[in-house]
């Protein structure tokens, strides 16, 4: 049987290993990747082409329906749906004479539903013109969409520019919580030393920081990617961007504050010291000045924030379990560099 | 009350030590003048959102150069002898706020200095004046505590940029940021906002400086 002290380790791996797994494999929603044409004028017969993700437009068949809707409510059905391919699907909207709003460009959501794909939406799919308003009234047929159906499978949601990359959530996120994690761990253990002086609270100081920068470094290259895919480049000069190599920066000057000293003792309490103001520091930097200005990641800068709209149930299920699974094997990681720490320091001491 | 007294003994040393070694103060004061010179020979006319950066920027690198020997004379038989005498929590409070005094001085010398050379594009007066004080406080604290672990480490000045640098970055965009307002480059409504998270973000690390600096000072 497993030790008692090495169940955390073991739940580490096994919910990271769980968290590979189903934050991979499990299928994203259907969804609407285009419309094209986009645009369209009141009064003509709009004829569409609709191009999905994980769609089933063949299979669904008879139970395919869809929706042009104003944000007022107001919306009209499709006349004609014409299904290509399982992927590509042609509709035909007559557009009222008559728009609902005011404005002169009106901007109305696409909804198309079927029994096998769910329903999937594209907000501000089309956006159409109504030069004049055209007095005649006329009898438009407005509907309320309504019986979605629910396919009953398991997915992550989709998102127009996400995309599949939408997993990195189980990833990118998870390793900056565990950085913090790491970086608590750290100073707590600089706050034992300069409380108790014993030696071994300062190597795990030093073990924890460098699992932390790993984490660190970890989490920009996924961040990196991740913005490639969504931002167009790796780098953006984002502030948060900016603040997380400046607290890695801050961590790196820690390891030359280190190489610095030649007694032990005094570098293990100047170094405590340097440990717990930088700590201080990093919480206006990540937390403060982040929020002052803007930003592209979610929760900053008018994008909605973290936690409210971006995840849904099905990924709660793999994210909670990311953050505690990569935090877990953060510790087991500066376990085994303490250990490492330890026995360096043991055989220097021989010599 | 013994408190302020001896706070104020130690600053009253501070200004003394300095007084009678003019060569360091003098090198200080000589260094502005001349990096200022060099600004304007090289860049002929400078842009207020130019302006902002450059005084934040040659402000930082006057107060690694000012702050760097702050822990210098505290050094061998002399750091025995005050450790038996005073409580270390004094002493940090003395070279702060000496630190700060003379940084204020530098910072306006610097602004005399662009306001000479060439124009002056703050708007706000009132407001650049209350960010050169936090801004020089900020500074003071950050410096003079790393110049006290540096110091402990025997190791050049380099040394204190290198930890230094990341560290005050929230504070110089705070005030790059408020400082920009004074200038009326933009129309920043929070103002009061950003200047208390300045003002927080000061204090907390003069808290924490305080709390720190008796493990550097036991030594």
């Amino acid at each position: 049987m497993i030790e008692k002290g090495k169940i955390w380790k073991f739940s580490g791996v096994i919910l990271i290993v769980y968290v590979i797994i189903a934050g991979l494999l499990i299928p994203l929603k259907s969804g609407i990747e285009s419309v094209e044409p986009s645009y369209g004028n009141a009064g003509e017969t709009l004829k569409i082409q609709v191009t999905g993700y994980n769609t089933h437009f063949k299979e669904a068949g008879n139970s395919l329906r869809a929706w042009l809707k104003w944000d007022n409510g107001k919306a009209i059905a499709a006349s004609e749906m014409v299904a290509l391919d399982e992927r590509r699907m042609n509709l035909t909207f007559s557009i009222p004479n008559n728009l609902p709003e005011d404005t002169e460009v009106q901007a109305v959501t696409l909804l198309i539903d079927s029994e096998t794909d769910g329903t999937s939406v594209l907000p501000s799919a089309i956006f159409l013109t109504q030069t004049e308003k055209v007095l005649a009234t006329e009898e438009v047929p407005w509907v309320k969409p309504e019986d979605f159906s629910n396919n009953g499978q398991i997915t992550f949601p989709f998102r127009n520019i996400l995309g599949e990359t939408i997993r990195n959530t189980y990833f990118h996120v998870p390793l900056w919580f565990g950085m913090m994690f790491l970086f608590l761990f750290a100073v707590i253990h600089s706050i034992k030393y300069l409380r108790k002086g014993d030696a071994e609270s300062d190597l795990k100081a030093e073990a924890y920081t460098q699992t932390g920068i790993f984490y660190g470094l970890l989490g920009l290259i996924t961040g990196a990617l991740w913005a490639k895919n969504t931002w167009g480049a790796y780098w953006s000069w984002d502030i948060k961007q900016n603040m997380t190599v400046v607290a890695l920066l801050i961590y790196a000057a820690y390891f030359i504050l280190r190489a610095s000293f030649e007694d032990p003792e005094k570098r293990a309490r100047v170094c405590a010291a340097y440990g717990i103001f930088a700590f201080s520091t990093l919480i206006p930097l990540i937390y403060v000045i982040p929020r002052l200005t803007d930003s592209l990641h979610p929760g900053s800068g008018g994008n909605p924030a973290f936690g409210s709209q971006d995840l849904d149930n099905t990924m709660r299920m793999v994210f909670y379990p990311a953050v505690i699974g990569f935090t877990l094997f953060g510790f087991w990681l500066s376990s085994l560099q303490f250990r490492y720490l330890r026995l360096q320091k043991l055989r220097e001491d021989l010599d | 009350m013994k408190d302020l007294h001896f706070i104020l003994l130690l600053l009253r040393k501070e200004f003394l030590l300095e007084f009678r070694t003019r060569s360091a103060i003098s090198g200080i004061f000589l260094y502005v003048i001349s990096t200022l010179f060099v600004v304007y020979e090289t860049f002929v006319k400078i842009q207020p959102n130019v302006w902002n950066t450059l005084f934040w920027i040659i402000l930082l690198f006057v107060a690694v150069n000012a702050m760097v020997k702050s822990f210098v004379q505290e050094k061998g038989n002399r750091v025995l002898y005050y450790y038996s005498l005073l409580n270390p929590s004094h002493v940090l409070i003395a070279k702060i706020v000496y630190n700060t005094l003379l940084l204020l001085v530098l910072s306006l010398l610097i602004w005399g200095l662009f306001i000479f050379f060439g124009d002056n594009p703050v708007k706000d007066m009132g407001l650049f004046l209350l960010i050169l004080f936090l801004g020089s406080f900020g500074f003071s604290v950050t410096f003079t505590f790393l110049a006290s672990l540096v110091a402990a480490s025997n190791q050049s000045s380099t040394l204190l940029a290198v930890l230094s640098f990341p560290l005050i970055i929230p504070i110089i965009l705070m005030l790059v940021k408020i400082s920009a307002h004074a200038l009326r480059l933009i129309q920043d409504t929070a103002v009061s906002g950003d200047l208390a998270i300045l003002v927080a973000i000061d204090l907390l690390l003069c808290g924490v400086a305080l709390l720190l600096f008796p493990f550097i000072w036991r030594d």
